[in-house]
């Protein structure tokens, strides 16, 4: 039995889960409909954090930077009581467990890696206050109630979303010949486009640089993007929804990748939307994401026959999520027993998790703040931990997000990480009694792994030698 | 040759025992360092090191930087970068502007790969520039950065350091996981690699801010046991909003890159003399700014250089000029010289191994320029 599959597409067999008879069904059957997140405690709204997040900006830059702009140590003293009272500290540990404990108690593991591939594919970078205010929520509210619909919706929504307008800079777009554009010329300032959201639209989210598209087309494209904007107010700064503004918006006709895009009606906003379309089922949309699916599920270099399939189911249900989820779950079992894949930190800690029962993350007691001082070093464990491994979800530096190759990440000093992780995580208590147990449901190879441990005791001990191992890096 | 234990521990010297990498040339040879600092987002070039040219105020009135620090009648420097400017006084800095890797696709990922890998594709090289320049002239290096950079990446498998508060895993049982790890695999040389460092090196602890390790890189640099190249990372030159002139977020991104200059050379003492620091970054930036006072990526860009290794204080430019007809694409400062041939020109000076010998090995011999001469004082 291809044991490894449920590691390659989930977290593993757990302490009390039995193995599943029929692999491709369980896994199919878990990409349906979108599981709830779980956490025993509220849940706070993205627009929720966008306040705290507007008032950390307000705050600093318009009272507290005036205030004591003489005195530096008592701008910093004030901008703590600050950090405390909005939670900057803070939210970015609680959306790391909210998000780890979904995870690993879902009945869906394997809609929850597609949601981590997902993230990760519409990732937002680490940039100004994003990471403690907002993404946490853009993956919760975006990314994972768009799953289960077509590509294109949850391609429109990650795109018009607030954090990706911001994330790529999108509201700093002024098309030359708009009404604001000319007015700007008028006092002799500039007025160009920003090109990043339109370039990263094509090169990363969508058709890739194997559709051969042109400066031309970015341009172009900048050029029908520009208008959607965040308003930028004095009281709120960059914190409001987006809108479209049509007095920054280039008009006219724009051509992208040969297409002439027009405005129909009486808004020229549609014209994004008619773009959004076309890329969403342009033939290297489907070829590129069913690569980049079979390349994080899979094998470092997917091959055609792997991407096939998926790429026609793609074609045949007209970009319909579950269906393209389902293709690729069918390829992934049947090349299990011959492909393995390197697994990034923040995937192989949580079935290392998952697989002995552990107690992490935190639970929303444990989480309980007051916003009045520093959150305790327990509750900031959570950032602290995904640091040192080398994964913080919140924080890829790239808009392209965390690499799939194992190349990126083999060092030494990321493999000293993997071997130090499992006694992290033993000291928090595990409910994992029986090893062996624990290895017959995971391992096809059980005697290999079981050798590894013989004559030890120490459950620590055996999950320092277990997990990073080569059977548990590479799936 | 490099000696990690040295480097941490700084008691205990012990030879790395059949290190196929141990070459007996080169210890003969006066040590000599080379520091790559990737200046991650494309750095602007026009911003760093102006150029005293009336219509750059055109194409930038909210971004124009005032207050420069002179350097020649045609340049001069930004005010951020105090450190840099005191060693070009001494003659121990250089800047080569107008360069740039062959990319002009303005795209980061691509432009990163590139100028890391020193290919002509993105994405189709696995290993760096660097690590194949020192695997030619055989030697090992250093990343301060908890992945292994694709620059430094070679067959040579080469080493990296980044402070750690976790546990510390005990040596019988990297010892029992090492024999899960296939022969001749990628972990399996990367985990001997962890195991012959010293119990004392795998907790160590420390702060990571950039301009910490930079002292901790040069103290290691200084050595003459030490190891000879180190690698840095800085990331945010991404400037699309809020660039700013003097102040603001290039201001803030060039400060910290003086910073990491400044601790280097406080840190490397003596050695400063045998050291060569360079730049590296994917692109520059246009040359008109946008609507929100920042700029886009663009293709041109200056290379920074610092060290007693540099020949003298100069801008070596092939200058193209900013008249629309000049510029390419109409849009940015042109590239005149392939960023390449000085890195080849620096690995070359500073790894005592012939130009000719690097390119053919690392660039797969393009005509690339051997600036040696005209760059780096031997």
């Amino acid at each position: 039995m291809k044991k490894n599959f449920f590691r390659k597409v989930g977290f593993g067999i757990g302490p009390d889960e039995l193995v599943p008879d029929d692999p491709v069904s369980w896994a199919q059957n878990q990409v349906n409909k979108v599981p709830p997140l779980i956490w025993d405690n509220r849940i706070r709204s993205g627009e929720e954090m966008l306040n705290h997040y507007a008032e950390w900006v307000y705050t600093d830059r318009e009272i507290l930077r005036k205030k004591h702009k003489e005195n530096r140590h008592a701008y910093r003293e004030a901008k703590n009581k600050l950090r405390y009272k909005v939670g900057q500290k803070y939210f970015e540990n609680l959306e790391i467990c909210i998000r780890q404990n979904t995870v690993l108690k879902s009945k869906s593991p394997v809609f929850e890696r597609l949601w981590l591939f997902w993230c990760n594919h519409f990732a937002i970078i680490d940039k100004d206050a994003m990471p403690q205010f907002t993404t946490g929520p853009y993956h919760r509210e975006t990314i994972r109630t768009n799953m289960c619909g077509s590509f294109e919706t949850l391609l429109k929504e990650a795109t018009l979303g607030w954090s990706m307008i911001h994330n790529l800079d999108n509201s700093e777009s002024i098309g030359p010949q708009s009404e604001w554009g000319k007015n700007r010329r008028k006092r002799g300032k500039l007025a160009t486009v920003n090109e990043n959201h339109a370039r990263e639209l094509l090169e990363l989210h969508t058709v890739s640089p194997a559709a051969k598209y042109t400066q031309q087309d970015v341009v172009q494209l900048s050029y029908i993007m520009a208008g959607w904007e965040h308003r930028h107010t004095k009281k709120r700064k960059e914190c409001n929804p987006v809108r479209f503004n049509y007095k920054k918006h280039e008009p006219g006709n724009h051509k992208v990748l040969g297409k002439t895009y027009k405005q129909r009606g009486l808004s020229p906003k549609n014209k994004l939307f008619d773009v959004l379309k076309d890329l969403a089922i342009h033939p290297e949309t489907r070829r590129f994401i069913s690569y980049k699916l079979c390349r994080h599920f899979l094998t470092d270099n997917p091959t055609e026959d792997m991407i096939a399939p998926i790429v026609s189911a793609w074609e045949q249900s007209d970009g319909n999520l579950p269906t393209i989820h389902k293709a690729l779950l069918k390829v992934v079992y049947d090349y299990a027993d011959k492909e393995v894949k390197f697994q990034n930190p923040e995937v192989w800690m949580l079935q290392m998790v998952h697989m002995v029962g552990g107690n992490w993350p935190l639970q929303a007691d444990e989480m309980k703040y007051n916003f009045k001082i520093k959150p305790n070093n327990h509750q900031r464990k959570p950032r602290f931990f995904m640091k040192e491994i080398g994964y913080e979800p919140y924080r890829p530096i790239q808009p392209n997000g965390y690499s799939d190759i194992e190349s990126d990440w083999i060092s030494p000093e990321l493999l000293i990480r993997r071997m130090s992780a499992p006694k992290e995580i033993a000291q928090r208590r595990i409910t994992l009694k029986n090893f062996g147990q624990m290895i017959d449901k995971n391992f096809d190879n059980a005697e290999e792994i079981k050798y590894l441990i013989k004559d030890i005791k120490s459950p620590s001990t055996k999950m320092q030698l277990i997990f990073p191992s080569y059977r548990m890096l590479k799936t | 040759m490099i000696n990690r234990r040295t480097f941490l521990t700084g008691s205990i010297t012990v030879t790395l025992l059949g290190s196929p990498l141990f070459s007996a040339l080169a210890e003969k040879r006066k040590k000599k360092n080379l520091v790559v600092i990737s200046l991650r987002g494309g750095m602007d070039g026009l911003s760093a090191v102006p150029p005293t040219d009336p219509i750059l105020e055109k194409f930038r009135p909210d971004i124009l930087v005032r207050k420069t620090l002179p350097l020649t009648s045609d340049f001069s420097l930004h005010p951020s970068l105090k450190n840099f400017h005191n060693a070009w006084k001494q003659g121990k800095a250089a800047i080569v502007h107008s360069s740039n890797i062959p990319y002009t696709m303005r795209s980061h990922f691509e432009g990163q790969d590139l100028m890391e890998s020193g290919g002509h594709k993105p994405f189709a090289e696995h290993t760096g520039w660097l690590g194949r320049g020192m695997e030619t002239a055989g030697l090992e290096g250093l990343a301060i950065a908890l992945p292994m950079p694709l620059i430094l990446r070679s067959k040579a498998n080469l080493d990296n350091y980044f402070p750690t508060k976790l546990s510390t895993p005990s040596p019988d049982i990297m010892k029992q996981v090492a024999t899960t790890y296939p022969k001749d695999s990628h972990l399996r040389s990367t985990i001997e690699r962890v195991m012959m460092r010293p119990f004392s090196m795998l907790s160590g602890t420390g702060s990571r801010k950039a301009f910490r390790l930079a002292s901790t890189a040069a103290k290691a640099l200084s050595k003459s046991d030490g190891p000879r190249v180190a690698v840095f990372d800085i990331n945010g030159f991404d400037t699309h909003a809020a660039q700013g002139g003097s102040n603001g977020e290039h201001a803030d991104k060039l400060y910290n890159l003086d910073k990491i200059f400044g601790q280097l050379r406080e840190n490397l003492g003596s050695t400063f003399e045998n050291t060569l620091i360079v730049t590296l970054t994917e692109f520059g930036r246009k040359v008109e700014q946008n609507g929100g006072n920042g700029t886009e990526h663009g293709y041109g860009t200056a290379i920074l250089m610092m060290g007693g290794l540099i020949k003298k204080a100069q801008v070596y430019a092939d200058w193209p000029g900013l008249k629309l007809r000049n510029m390419f694409e109409g849009q940015d400062l042109n590239a005149t010289i392939d960023a390449r041939s000085i890195y080849c020109s620096a690995m070359a000076t500073v790894f005592d191994t012939d130009f000719q010998k690097l390119n053919r090995h690392v660039f797969w011999n393009d005509p690339l320029e051997n600036l040696q001469d005209k760059l780096f004082g031997i």
